[in-house]
């Protein structure tokens, strides 16, 4: 009993358990699609359950401090371990991660009809390697999982994606890998600069966090701009975010669910891990930069949207323009914006992640996505045209949905983040105003931003407009499809059937309960979001010698306990 | 997970336990106008909006079990009525007890955030607070109680109006319905400034699915658009000044605000407005562009009249009666505030007039009839916004409850005939209505409506609210300018109102059916998508057989009730600038702020207030004395008078007014296109160059690749002979070196 | 010493070993590389250029064991023997390649095959 509590309580279960099922897909023969349906669907509830326990468990008040950390000491020469931990930000990824799975098997199963071992066999592992992008706590691991997304999702897109999919899949691939090899390249210089002051090789994200903050400034710029490369263009960031609409355009509805749902907040998440955990000072020094990055993301992805008679790429330019808020939050460097991020990414995925699968519902309906081909769909399929209005309120930023919460709070991160202009004018104060933070952003950057939210309701109507209000404009004429090209499609219903309503419920149901009652989320963000914030604070206030970096080993300040994870390689969750 | 869902019974348990809690004493006395001990209501208090959205939810569950009968209509009045109750009972327990003012009903957590870096006693919270809790003080009260009033007659009426779409379309449009009254109620009721935002983001998304109600017609869809786009642009000010709110004073709730605003008003009562920080100072100067945005002032006024493609109920009361008051409910709730800034209120009074004589003048212009009580909404908007502007939150707030019974009577009255005659509103295709048999009550509620609307003098509650507004404007010596603009605008006002009725309501007996002819003869049970242009062809031949179907019960009742509702408010209003019901609500509500002292100055040689009453008379009956002569009096047909005359001495100006002076246009040119135009190119950009530079480093090792692929010939030879002279080169090298460069 | 060294010695010979030194060995080694260089440049026989490449490869096992007899340890014998054994096994494999070429295009052209052209 004792064992298998131990089994069921530990991370790695989580990414194991994916895995597999992928394994017992692979041993399935062709024809049994039934049999690989329901192993790949059994593959990603029993997560959530798994998930359950977890989060069942999880110290929500303590939500600062990796809980159930576990490692084992795999390769000790090298300093490389099997960490696994998690945090409330790790945690409420890998929720999303175990959430979206089944939904994207459910959403498959009338659109993939060939090649299924293949198809669901890497559903199951891209699953795998996101939840263990999020649970890793070891650098070599982490970026292990974070390039393995990359293959799943590149098979799924070359092999089961729309007409251009092989260029899209090569470019995804490339793009995305190039500027990660960079960021390797920053990691990689922080464990040598913590070898280099402690004589031993270490991985372990706290161990080389303190190294990384008592880098010069000169150094720390390096490896924010390395650690960007990466996750800039994983979020996308602009100017680096042209790979995301190809590869939307032509992933599978799965696939850009997922891409959509939870492979961009890689990128958020890498940037709130390393380049706000690790390198403070040049976040402080760049802040600006990067704001006037997403905003220009926000406001130029937004107007882009607009002009787009391919639905499925409006939705996709529309991910940059709302990831401009995310990386906006991050870089207000304060723990409304912090948290408002990370709530950003949650709610990024119910209510992208949902616009993505009707738009398949669509697609899967009509083999179309362009605007122009269709209209007034509200007349045919009412239940569809009633989810494709609440997600795009969702969207849009509409109080009382899951967005608003979010964008107001990385707006208001922004807003009040001015050192300043917010400096107490009156005689008897001094200080800030009572309701600011210092920072280095301030109610420009909140001004231009919500800009975009204008823009944001523009293009959103538009598709509204287009799509589901107007006359009644089916693609060729009729619903239905002159040829039979698979078992199931022939037997999709005109509006949505009970199996499509089922995915989208759940993601409806979140969206109103996170847009009514974030509470809970934002007190178990508090702890965490804080503690950047005062790492932040302190470095701004004990700004780090800039200019040549320092080479002398005894410069560098010895890391709190380097080793001490390594020496126990036992769980030390047994304290909750 | 679980533990974090378990949160939820248990909050709304112990807001269920708690009664309204009196919130922490502010305990400042200089603050006793505005932060007074507050009173106890009881639980329920909070109750009110929990009926619409009841009503919300089990219309929703209509739609789903897919309901043909009129229950949706049922439930909504039913729940509605009972809101209103509750209403009815929250003002009587406020007003009784007079001391006790706001008292606060917290319902649950929704945003609570704690953002301090440390937690010590030195420094004060750093939480960041918006919960669903209602403040209710007596101006929540008074717009409560017009707004579940109002809501509950037009659900009645619409219950007989949109009877043609029962089913589907039935229950969407009492969802939405209930939906608004919900949102309003968060609005009116919210205890913070995000809660409000909630509230008016929320209307302003009803108003967005009504206004496309008829979601098959093009120019339905458009106008939601354009209502929800123009509205948002609003909202950003809204949000920007709420930030700036909260960054000043370190809270969004109001029990906690006003005790604040309270030290900088005081500043600015003693005209020391030279002290008051420029922060706060912008703060109002931001809501105004939000109250501007939802209450369809210059230059962002052309939303409303489009919104008029909504069925005729939702015009009357989202877009005449209540969500355009949001506005104005802004500016009264934050009087104080307003009073802090130099400049607010002046924004507030001129945008008022330019709007009011803006939209009076292409009133008088438009022959859609619905179309021009929307213009005369905006211009009746404008002048609530002088009111505040002029001389007070009592002006603005008296205005808008009068407003909110006749333009609602005027818009029902109007959707009657639209209903009656298949969607006809023409006043060239209507006339006589009043002499046909069943529409004398349409007629006469009409009249009724259109006196209030035009201030016919003493027997009006529309006359009273007007005149304190003219007669403020008149007594500040900064803001004659803006009294002569409202004069003028009051007889413009008189004139088109009259027109319609006379062009409409009397003279020869003649209508033509509008072009929902065919549907309303077709199967009812259709539904609503028989707006489709394509019947339009057929109204040709069945002219001949078609009779106006007189309204029915519902819609005669409301009616009526409402245009004794008009007469009643009289009461409320006629004592306005000092005294009266409306003045001592908003008195006694944190709008309540003194306002500093003006210069007094002189109308016409007169006490200004008595100028005024006398002025406004004079324009109105000369209002309709002009609508009578030229469209009564000198009518020739139905679709001709004499006013056709006057139409080429007049100029351009006609035509002009006709266009809407062509605002929309030029801001289609001005902004839309342009946009539109950028966005085109930067969609290039971004394929040509942004990616394009992408594939340029993609392409790279491919060009450096085909640059020495003509190396390998394919011959062994070459190979041998390039590996030998490698070999020698390497030899040769290795020989110089070795040899110390003596070779 | 045996007598036919003796022989050899009064004959004017030197005697093995005793002035043969290490450059003759090279010389030789040199002269058999070059010899198979230009064989290999200048003959278009696929079996001609594989012996030429032979020439070369046993120049240098020449110049390994002369080395290695020069520095008195035993690498470069070692070395040669692994070669010997390797170029065994290539020469059946390159044969046999040689003769499916030929079976191929009935010539044994080295200009015959350019598929391989950038």
């Amino acid at each position: 009993m004792g064992m298998l509590h131990d089994i069921i309580y530990s991370l790695p279960l989580g990414i194991v358990l994916p895995l597999f099922f992928a394994l017992l897909i692979c041993g399935c023969r062709p024809g049994q699609g039934k049999l690989i349906r329901a192993l790949a669907l059994a593959g990603t509830l029993i997560p959530c359950v798994w998930y359950l326990f977890i989060a069942g468990t999880f110290t929500w008040d303590h939500g600062d401090a990796d809980y159930l950390k576990l490692t084992y000491h795999w390769f000790p020469a090298a300093g490389i371990s099997l960490s696994f931990g998690a945090d409330t930000i790790s945690m409420l990824l890998v929720g999303l991660t175990v959430l979206l799975g089944p939904i994207c098997v459910l959403a498959s199963y009338t659109a993939i009809t060939e090649r299924l071992r293949t198809y669901y066999a890497w559903l199951l592992i891209l699953q795998g390697a996101m939840t263990g992008v999020f649970l890793a706590r070891d650098l070599i691991l982490f970026y292990t999982f974070f390039e393995f997304t990359l293959v799943p999702l590149y098979i799924l897109i070359n092999l089961y994606g729309s007409t251009n999919r092989r260029a899209a899949a090569t470019k995804f691939f490339l793009y995305t890998f190039t500027g990660s090899l960079i960021t390797l390249a920053g990691l990689v210089y922080v464990a040598v600069k913590h070898h280099a002051g402690h004589h031993a090789w270490t991985f372990d994200f706290h161990a080389l966090e303190a190294t990384a903050r008592s880098m010069t400034l000169r150094e720390q710029t390096w490896v924010f701009w390395a650690l960007l490369a990466g996750f800039a263009i994983k979020v996308p960031l602009f100017p680096v975010h042209t790979w995301l609409p190809l590869a939307h355009t032509e992933a599978p509805t799965a696939g850009s669910v997922i891409l959509a749902g939870v492979l961009l907040k890689l990128g958020t998440y890498g940037i709130f891990r390393f380049a706000l955990g690790f390198v403070p000072a040049a976040c402080i020094h760049f802040a600006p930069t990067l704001a006037v990055l997403s905003i220009i993301g926000i406001i130029y992805a937004g107007l882009i949207c607009w002009v787009q008679t391919d639905v499925k790429k409006l939705v996709a330019y529309s991910s940059v323009s709302h990831l401009g808020f995310c990386v906006l939050g991050l870089f207000a460097l304060n723990s409304v914006g912090l948290s408002g991020s990370v709530l950003y990414m949650i709610n990024h995925g119910l209510s992208t992640g949902a616009l993505f699968l009707l738009i398949g519902m669509i697609y899967e309906r009509y083999h179309t996505r362009s605007l122009k081909e269709m209209g007034g769909l509200a007349r045919a399929m009412p239940i569809w045209a009633s989810f494709m209005v609440f997600f795009t309120m969702a969207s849009v930023g509409l109080p009382g949905l899951n967005g608003f919460v979010s964008e107001f709070m990385c707006m208001f991160g922004a807003f009040q983040s001015d050192s300043h202009r917010w400096a107490a004018a009156q005689a008897g104060h001094t200080g800030l105003l009572s309701g600011a933070t210092p920072g280095e952003l301030g109610p420009w950057f909140a001004l231009a931003a919500g800009t975009g939210v204008i823009v944001t309701a523009m293009y959103l109507l538009y598709m509204l407009g287009k799509i589901v209000w107007g006359p009644l404009h089916e693609p060729g004429g009729s619903h239905g499809h002159g040829h039979d090209d698979g078992h199931a499609r022939g037997v999709l219903p005109k509006d949505l059937g009970a199996r499509e309503i089922g995915i989208l419920l759940p993601l409806a149901a979140l969206c109103l309960a996170l847009g009514l009652y974030p509470t809970p989320i934002l007190r178990a963000l508090e702890p965490s979001t804080s503690a950047v914030a005062r790492v932040i604070q302190h470095s701004r206030e004990n700004p780090p010698p800039s200019g040549v970096p320092a080479e002398s080993v005894a410069s560098i300040a010895p890391a709190d306990h380097p080793a001490s994870d390594i020496a126990h390689p036992t769980s030390e969750g047994g304290s909750r | 997970m679980t533990d974090l869902l378990s949160h939820l019974p248990l909050l709304l348990a112990q807001a269920g336990e708690h009664a309204a809690h009196a919130p922490a004493a502010a305990g400042d006395a200089a603050h006793a106008a505005l932060g007074a001990p507050r009173g106890v209501l009881p639980a329920w208090a909070g109750s009110l909006p929990l009926f619409p959205l009841l009503a919300c939810v089990l219309c929703t569950l209509c739609a789903i079990f897919r309901v043909k009968t009129k229950l949706p209509a049922a439930i909504t009045v039913a729940l509605l009525a009972l809101s209103f109750v509750v209403a009815f009972l929250n003002y009587q327990n406020t007003m009784a007890h007079p001391g006790a003012q706001a008292a606060v009903v917290p319902l649950f957590d929704w945003i609570n955030f704690d953002w301090a870096l440390a937690h010590n006693q030195t420094t004060p919270a750093h939480v960041l607070v918006a919960n669903f809790s209602f403040y209710i003080d007596p101006l929540t009260c008074l717009w409560m109680l017009f707004v579940t009033g109002l809501a509950t007659l037009i659900a009645l009426y619409a219950s007989e109006y949109m009877s043609h779409d029962v089913g589907a379309g039935y229950c969407r449009f009492f969802m939405a319905f209930n939906l608004f009254v919900f949102s309003m109620a968060c609005l009116v009721m919210g205890d913070n400034l995000l809660l409000l935002f909630l509230g008016w983001e929320g209307v302003g998304l009803c108003s967005y699915l009504l206004i496309g109600y008829f979601y098959q017609r093009p120019s339905a869809v458009a106008a939601g658009k354009k209502a929800f786009i123009m509205n948002r642009i609003g909202d950003l000010g809204l949000s920007m000044g709420i930030m700036l709110t909260y960054v000043q004073f370190g809270t969004l709730e109001y029990d906690k605000l006003f005790p604040q605003v309270a030290g900088y008003w005081h500043l600015a009562v003693e005209h020391r407005l030279a002290e008051v920080p420029f922060l706060i100072q912008l703060i109002p100067v931001l809501f105004t562009v939000g109250a501007f945005g939802k209450s369809a002032q210059f230059p962002l006024y052309v939303w409303l009249p489009d919104a008029m493609e909504g069925p005729t109920p939702v015009s009357a009361l989202i877009h005449a009666a209540t969500m355009v008051t949001a506005g104005v409910y802004l500016v009264a709730r934050f009087f104080p505030l307003y009073l802090c800034s130099a400049w607010a209120l002046d924004i507030v009074a001129w945008g008022g007039a330019i709007t009011a004589l803006l939209a009076a003048t292409i009133g008088m212009a438009q022959f859609d009839i619905k179309r021009i009580m929307a213009y005369s909404t905006v211009s009746q908007l404008g002048y609530m916004f002088c009111g505040l502007g002029v001389y007070g939150a009592t002006g603005g707030v008296g205005h808008v409850f009068t407003h909110a019974f006749f333009k609602a009577l005027l818009f029902l009255a109007c959707g009657a005939v639209m209903h009656g005659f298949a969607g006809q509103l023409d006043l060239r295709k209507l006339s006589g209505l009043g002499k046909m048999p069943g529409w004398k009550i349409v007629s006469w509620t009409m009249l009724v409506g259109c006196l209030n609307l035009a201030g016919f003098p003493i027997i009006t509650s529309g006359f009273f609210s007007k005149d304190s507004i003219v007669g403020g404007a008149f007594a500040n010596a900064h803001t004659q300018a803006i009294g002569w603009i409202l004069l003028i605008t009051a007889g413009l006002t008189a004139y088109y109102t009259f027109r319609v009725y006379f062009r409409v309501f009397v003279g020869p007996k003649h209508y033509e059916p509008g072009d929902e002819l065919h549907a309303s003869h077709d199967d009812h049970a259709h539904g609503h998508g028989d707006h489709a242009p394509e019947t339009a062809a057929d109204h040709g031949h069945d002219a001949h057989d078609f009779h106006p179907h007189a309204p029915g019960w519902a819609i005669n009742l409301v009616l009526s009730v409402l245009a004794i509702g008009t007469f009643l408010a009289i009461w409320t209003v006629y004592q306005l600038p000092k005294d009266g019901w409306v003045a001592h609500m908003v008195n006694t509500s944190t709008a309540g702020a003194a306002t500093p002292e003006v210069e007094e100055a002189h109308f016409l040689g007169m006490d200004p207030h008595h100028g005024a009453l006398i002025a406004s008379i004079v324009m109105a009956i000369g209002g309709i004395v002009a609508a009578w002569w030229l469209h009564l009096a000198g009518r020739t047909t139905a679709a001709t008078s004499r006013a056709d005359g006057l139409i080429p001495a007049l100029g351009p100006i006609p035509n002009l007014a006709q266009h809407k002076w062509y605002v929309d246009e030029i801001y289609d040119f001005l902004i839309v296109k342009p946009l539109w135009f950028l966005s085109h190119i930067l969609y290039f950009a971004d394929k040509l160059l942004v990616d394009g530079l992408v594939n340029a480093f993609g392409f790279m090792p491919r060009a450096a690749g085909g640059m020495v692929r003509r190396q390998q010939t394919g011959v062994l030879h070459d190979y041998a002979v390039s590996m030998a002279a490698g070999i020698t080169l390497v030899v040769l090298v290795v020989v110089i070196i070795s040899s110390g460069g003596h070779f | 010493m045996t007598d036919l060294a003796i022989t050899l010695a009064q004959a004017g010979f030197p005697a093995p070993m005793a002035q043969t030194t290490l450059m003759h060995y090279l010389v030789v080694s040199a002269l058999m590389f070059g010899m198979g260089l230009i064989g290999f440049l200048t003959r278009r026989n696929l079996i001609i250029m594989f012996l030429c490449t032979e020439l070369m490869f046993q120049a240098a096992g020449l110049a390994l064991i002369a080395f290695s007899r020069y520095h008195l340890n035993h690498t470069g014998e070692a070395f040669v023997i692994f070669v010997l054994t390797i170029a065994a096994a290539e020469a059946a494999m390159a044969l046999a390649l040689v003769v499916l070429l030929f079976r191929r295009k009935e010539t044994l052209d080295a200009s015959s095959w350019m598929q391989l052209k950038g």
